[in-house]
């Protein structure tokens, strides 16, 4: 790799992970290379059970790799990165605080406190994700697609380069997840990051993505790496287009055939 | 969609909203008829109407006396008990060495009688409020314990997930999501445990005591003033039965997201 390449923002060599450390152990995920580029939106997609949450914690610095490594900004990920943000699968958000007071949870669990010109950049995020006048309120009187929206923004609350998303729209009714897909592209376009998006969900990674990784059953290796080459900005139409269609069943094909070779 | 249910009468549903006091009101309506009508001695089983004649018989001022001393025990007691099991609990969760450590000394704690042991206590500490606390503690702070410990090991795995990303120091990890997420169930405990402080409190005054509502009914039997007796106990499950209900108010006061959702 030449010096002015782009700079892969994440880089996954050979990446692999055994829960167990006995020898004959099996990998729950194995030999993933990938490299993920500035402001790149990548999707990881494969069965149940594939090891892709275990990829994500191993990018956020949460797993520590049993083989190969993970670096970002060409430096090894071996804890928690302040530039790298989190949306988990349920918006976790804590049932005794308000919105604002989830969304700025972040600083105030890690510094123990948070100021006034931190509270503005809380409403801006807010305002953007279309979720002013929720700010004072308590979680359980959002919908799940609300609570998820706030839990989008808490992670962008700390600025991250990076945001990872695990299963993040999988808890949500059909209708729900594919609106919050677009609010979620919207978002990405107004605060431009790098993405690596974990879902099972097809539809949904053709949908948002540049690039995506299909991982085979477990022990999660790489199938293949599909460019996305559907134009942005994505809408609905997106989805009925031709081409949308043939890189679905592209995939649709490695899931349920997970025997085809790549 | 919108399909009308047949309107209960007005009847049907006072009733139904009523029912526990009607079951009650029956009972008592029940055991008057069966105490006159049966011509049952007041020494075997007084009637509610003997009973309510006898606390009133009682003077106030001596009622607000025998209260006291047994409020003031079994609150001491529980308050020490939340102030002991709180930090244990936070131990017993952060270390796995702790945990396995004092986990079977709770447990043979929990399983050593009180009642056995309450003598016991009196002969070390004497006759005062410490040994009578330390009875009501050692009676109240298991359930506590138990009930804290489950809850902050319950926290959802992704809510420590956030806090390990954010690189948070472990004391408000514990602080800002264990405790808080303990909430619902340190409240569970607190109610088991706020009825077993009563029991503690009037274990000790059977074994020694001058005043309070279990001394006040042992005293009363012993006399064979047993309408006298139940008045003490139906006073004392009342007041049991206050303190229990107050822990709700108190969580619904300080802490109403943590009940559970009504539809």
């Amino acid at each position: 790799m030449s010096q002015d390449s782009p700079m892969a923002f994440v880089s996954m060599k050979g990446v692999g992970h055994k829960y167990d450390p006995l020898p004959d152990a099996p990998m729950a995920v194995q030999d993933i290379d990938l490299d993920i580029k500035k402001h790149e939106f990548v999707s990881v997609v494969g069965p149940s059970g594939c090891g892709k949450s275990t990829l994500l914690r191993m990018v956020a610095g949460l797993l520590i790799p049993s083989h190969g490594e993970v670096s970002i900004f060409n430096h090894p990920v071996t804890e928690p990165r302040d530039d790298v943000g989190i949306v988990f699968q349920k918006a976790n958000l804590l049932p005794w605080l308000t919105v604002r007071k989830n969304v700025l949870f972040p600083l105030k669990h890690k510094y123990g406190r948070y100021g006034t010109a931190d509270e503005k950049r809380a409403n801006e995020l807010l305002e953007m994700a279309g979720l002013t006048q929720f700010a004072d309120k308590m979680p359980d009187e959002l919908s799940g697609g609300m609570q998820q929206r706030v839990g989008i923004v808490r992670a962008l609350l700390l600025n991250p380069d990076i945001l990872l998303m695990d299963e993040p729209f999988s808890a949500l009714d059909a209708l729900t997840r594919e609106q919050i897909g677009f609010d979620l592209l919207d978002i990405w376009k107004k605060q431009p990051k790098t993405v690596l998006f974990i879902t099972h969900s097809i539809t949904e990674a053709v949908l948002l993505s540049d690039r995506i990784l299909v991982m085979s059953k477990r022990p999660g290796t790489v199938l293949d790496l599909i460019e996305v080459d559907l134009p942005r900005p994505r809408s609905s139409n997106t989805i009925n287009s031709s081409r949308f269609a043939e890189l679905t069943d592209l995939i649709r094909g490695y899931i349920y055939e997970p025997n085809t070779p790549a | 969609m919108n399909q009308t249910r047949p309107l209960k009468s007005w009847f049907a549903i006072q009733a139904n909203r009523f029912a526990p006091l009607i079951f009650f009101v029956g009972l008592v309506i029940l055991w008057e008829l069966i105490c006159t009508l049966g011509k049952v001695p007041n020494y075997v089983l007084p009637s509610p109407s003997a009973i309510i004649t006898a606390f009133f018989n009682v003077e106030f001022s001596r009622w607000m006396g025998h209260l006291w001393a047994t409020l003031r025990v079994a609150l001491m007691g529980f308050i020490l008990s939340i102030l002991i099991a709180l930090p244990l609990s936070i131990g017993m969760m952060r270390s796995e060495l702790m945990n396995r450590i004092l986990y079977p000394a709770l447990i043979v704690i929990q399983s050593t009688p009180v009642v056995a042991v309450a003598p016991l206590i009196i002969v070390l500490l004497g006759t005062d409020d410490p040994s009578r606390v330390l009875i009501t503690c050692l009676i109240t702070f298991f359930p506590l314990v138990v009930s804290t410990t489950t809850g902050m090991l319950e926290t959802p795995p992704e809510m420590i997930e956030l806090s390990q990303s954010l690189r948070a120091p472990r004391y408000r990890e514990t602080w800002q999501i264990r405790i808080p997420y303990a909430i619902p169930h340190i409240f569970s405990g607190l109610r088991v445990s706020i009825t077993l402080a009563i029991i503690g409190a009037v274990v000790a005054e059977f074994v020694a005591a001058e005043e309070g509502l279990g001394y006040f009914i042992q005293f009363s039997t012993s006399f064979f003033k047993i309408p006298q007796a139940f008045s003490g106990l139906i006073f004392l499950s009342i007041i049991s039965l206050l303190l229990f209900k107050s822990i709700q108010w108190i969580q619904m006061w300080l802490f109403p997201w943590s009940l559970p959702k009504k539809k």
